[in-house]
């Protein structure tokens, strides 16, 4: 299955690509993956982030499907 | 336009008048937002936030010597009802968790979130797009340091989530915060909060 995926701000330097920007990158991945599985796979930091699937807040024990788009926020701080 | 017509201006004010916006964080952004917001016709404000005022929040946040140790939330309402006596303010004076924060939201049409600390804000991101999925939240990410005001910018991040900020700058990497640039962004959210309360399309 094809899934969106869009790295925000730091995060972004942990596409596979290793190339900057905020846009999505089209995954592979198995049928019943999780955020959570991806996220690991991906090796993201241990930091505060929020996650969204389509627009709308996902757990990250969410199982990914064909055609989502996912989107991982990681607010700094600062205010 | 003929006399009997409002003016657009006094309608979109109207608009404005009847709306409820509750702000999470009195500092910097919180304390100058909620200014911005009563300036530009917003009338009933919820001002949250546990802490008092220090002689070091006067150099960006709008508190004055005479209010340094009084609880941020009454300091900031004394300034504000200076600016509009009529306001209404309701003060939450302690500090939220992820547990009663839908409840001292209570029926605000938009959300500031205006904190500090990077995992207060994932955890105020985090319920208000769970649990309240159709109540519009501002949120600030990147402000700190010396670099280009233009990078801050305001964007929609989800169907009821707009960051505004460069996404980047991060006070934990050493970046002092400025007046300027923290006005910028508190500028930057309460006209975004403006747009969302009067259905621009374009934020």
């Amino acid at each position: 299955m094809n899934v969106d995926v869009a790295l925000f701000a730091s995060l972004s330097a942990y596409q596979p690509d290793g190339q900057a920007g905020r846009h999505a990158r089209t995954f592979d991945l198995a049928a019943g993956t999780t955020i959570a599985t991806l996220i690991a796979e991906l090796k993201l930091p241990d930091q505060a982030r929020v996650v969204f699937i389509d627009g709308r807040h996902a757990e990250e024990s969410a199982a990914l499907h064909d055609g989502q788009r996912l989107a991982i926020f990681p607010p700094v701080a600062g205010g | 336009m003929s006399a009997e017509q409002p003016h657009p201006d006094t309608e979109l004010r109207a608009r404005l008048a009847k709306a409820e916006v509750a702000i999470i964080g009195c500092g910097g952004l919180g304390s100058n937002v909620a200014a911005m917001l009563l300036r530009s016709g917003v009338r009933t404000l919820t001002l949250v936030d546990f802490d008092t005022v220090a002689k070091d929040n006067l150099n960006r946040q709008l508190f004055f010597r005479d209010q340094i140790g009084m609880p941020k939330t009454e300091a900031l309402a004394d300034t504000l009802l200076r600016i509009d006596p009529e306001a209404e303010l309701r003060l939450v004076d302690r500090c939220i968790s992820s547990a009663d924060l839908v409840e001292v939201i209570g029926d605000a049409d938009v959300i500031a979130e205006a904190v500090d600390g990077a995992p207060t804000k994932a955890m105020i991101l985090e319920v208000c797009t769970r649990d309240l999925p159709d109540v519009p939240i501002i949120t600030v990410s990147g402000l700190a340091g010396y670099d280009s005001a233009n990078l801050i910018v305001t964007e929609k991040l989800a169907v009821n989530l707009y960051v505004v900020g460069d996404l980047e700058s991060d006070i934990r990497s050493g970046l002092s915060l400025l007046a300027s640039r923290v006005m910028v962004a508190a500028a930057h959210q309460a006209h975004a909060i403006i747009r969302v309360l009067l259905d621009c399309e374009d934020i």
